[in-house]
């Protein structure tokens, strides 16, 4: 026994630390790829079928040729690039207003308990009530209906970035707020080091969830007051019977939204590439 | 005798002031009140805000509620809201936990999901008033769209975020593939499930109000845009305040029934 472990080969191969490459084609034709393809076309073919046969009220629903025919039209028309344009700068007018309030007073929430307690009350008794009921309001209060719409989605991404700033700063090991205030570090010292890089990574996170429900406002808010705009064209389609529309502004809502939010994680990744693994596990829980 | 109940009030006192009239609850009043006396104050003397009702007014119109005709609006959003949840919850559930355990079921399912999932629910609705006939199933489907997602994203995450030291400490005792599920998996992913039915529920009443002010066919969200139309603004902020009461009382429901499912929460 005593041989067998301390015994040296006598010989080492160079094969034995060369691990095979997987070739080229292992590489596309292993079970999952081949599996993923089938979900997605699957997802198309069904559709198509549905379609096709008529099956209940299948016979209204655009099929996934007449789709593309039109989606290729309304590319190539003026139309398009307006809506999209003004779509996305409604949200992103929104958006910036929401993370421009809501970041501060997100952090101020989590760090001070004084302030917390001043604003946090009013704020959850506000927070429950949709976006979308806000409407009305909106229709009332604005003038104008790019500011209404711009609105709607304020409010619709206000509270994901504010809670989840909320959460990013009381997540906070006290460790550091003990070691600063040890060291000497002024109350602006410990806001900029400590409680704003600390709370980065739920901000992103927040953020990227408030994104996602204000292109979902910005559509409501278009549809019911607007007169240019992505949601405003699915109804307009609706109502003048061009249904094969209908399901292309959908799909380029969805590739806008995904987009949209892709890019903020971008973004925010590059901020805090220190917490990447963090971010990543958190994006998954507290987004839909 | 008299020295000890007079010790006990005072303890008793002691206690009440350390929990409740403490300078924290003065603050969380005053800061309610600030907001009442900021919106006032906006709305009686700039020219802007000329147009929104008072809190006062909101507080008389109050009075001039029609309770049957109320009750009978929120049991009605209630209802689809429920029925539209329960289905996401009933789809959505076993996609999620198929999602999440089985490694086929991930590759087949979630790839086709992904696609969907994007595109708001909001959008949904010129497509679902052209399919469904009946209404109600309109704004059932429009429910469920919106609870399904969150469902399903937050069981596949729980579930593929348990620790991996418990399913191998359950193997080692020699456990058999569904009691794996049922009596390991499960419950460790429970609490991410809660928060994705939280998450639901929100999105189930936004739906709700966005599908009744476009369908008109009763609901908070109808009642709503019908004050807004007949132009008495004061109904129209009570409407909304109602909403928002529902949707906490859904949100504190369902903290509830989580809390009875997972009990061993309040032990450690």
């Amino acid at each position: 026994m005593k041989n067998q472990i301390n015994t040296i080969p006598e010989k080492i191969n160079e094969s034995d630390f060369v691990f095979e490459r997987p070739s080229f084609l292992s590489k596309i034709f292993n079970l999952k790829m081949v599996l993923n393809t089938a979900s997605v076309l699957s997802l198309f073919v069904i559709w198509g079928l549905l379609v096709n046969f008529g099956i209940y009220r299948f016979v209204l629903i655009p099929g996934p040729a007449e789709v593309l025919e039109w989606g290729i039209k309304w590319m190539g028309s003026k139309d398009f690039w307006m809506d999209a344009s003004l779509s996305t700068l409604r949200v992103l007018g929104g958006f910036t207003f929401a993370c421009l309030i809501a970041i501060p007073t997100g952090l101020m929430i989590g760090w001070n308990k004084i302030f917390s307690d001043l604003t946090f009350p009013t704020l959850e008794i506000l927070r429950p009530i949709p976006g979308i009921a806000y409407i009305p309001i909106a229709i009332l209060f604005f003038p104008w209906e790019e500011a209404s719409v711009a609105f709607i989605c304020f409010v619709g991404a206000f509270f994901p970035i504010l809670l989840n700033t909320i959460t990013g700063v009381k997540l906070i090991d006290r460790d550091y707020f003990r070691a600063a205030q040890c060291l000497g570090s002024k109350p602006r010292h410990i806001f900029w080091h400590i409680v704003v890089p600390g709370a980065l990574p739920s901000i992103s996170t927040g953020a990227a969830l408030g994104m996602g429900i204000a292109w979902m406002a910005s559509v409501a808010g278009e549809m019911i007051s607007g007169k240019w705009g992505l949601g405003y064209r699915i109804w307009e389609a609706y109502t003048l019977i061009r249904y094969p529309l209908i399901v292309d502004g959908m799909i380029v809502i969805g590739l806008l939204g995904l987009g949209s939010s892709t890019l903020i994680r971008f973004i925010t990744l590059r901020l805090i590439p220190w917490r990447k693994a963090i971010t990543e596990s958190l994006d998954e829980s507290i987004t839909k | 005798m008299s020295a000890s109940t007079l010790n006990t009030t005072s303890n008793l006192w002691k206690q009440v002031r350390k929990t409740v009239a403490n300078w924290t609850t003065v603050r969380r009043i005053m800061s309610v009140l600030l907001f009442l006396l900021a919106w006032t104050i906006l709305v009686q003397f700039t020219g802007q805000f000329h147009q929104i009702p008072t809190p006062a007014a909101v507080f008389a119109a109050l009075f001039q509620l029609k309770l049957g005709v109320i009750f009978t609006e929120i049991f009605r959003s209630f209802v689809r809201v429920l029925c539209g949840f329960l289905l996401g919850l009933l789809i959505g559930f076993p996609i999620g936990v198929a999602i999440g355990y089985s490694r086929i079921a991930n590759y087949l399912l979630f790839p086709a999901v992904e696609m969907v999932r994007p595109i708001p629910p909001i959008a949904w609705i010129p497509l679902t008033v052209l399919f469904f006939i009946n209404i109600e199933s309109q704004i059932v489907f429009l429910t469920f769209y919106g609870a399904f997602f969150p469902i399903v994203y937050n069981t596949m995450g729980g579930i593929s975020e348990v620790d991996i030291r418990l399913p191998r400490a359950a193997m080692s005792f020699g456990i058999n593939r569904m009691g794996m599920l049922w009596k390991i998996i499960l419950p460790a992913a429970m609490p991410q499930i809660f928060t994705g039915m939280k998450v639901a529920i929100g999105i189930t009443w936004l739906m709700v109000v966005a599908a009744e002010m476009i369908a008109s066919k009763g609901g908070l969200g109808y009642w709503v845009w019908y004050h807004h139309t007949v132009m008495e603004y004061p109904m129209v902020i009570l409407g909304m305040g109602i909403i928002g009461l529902c949707g906490a009382l859904c949100s504190v429901g369902i903290d509830v029934i989580g809390s009875h499912f997972m009990k061993w929460r309040n032990i450690f």
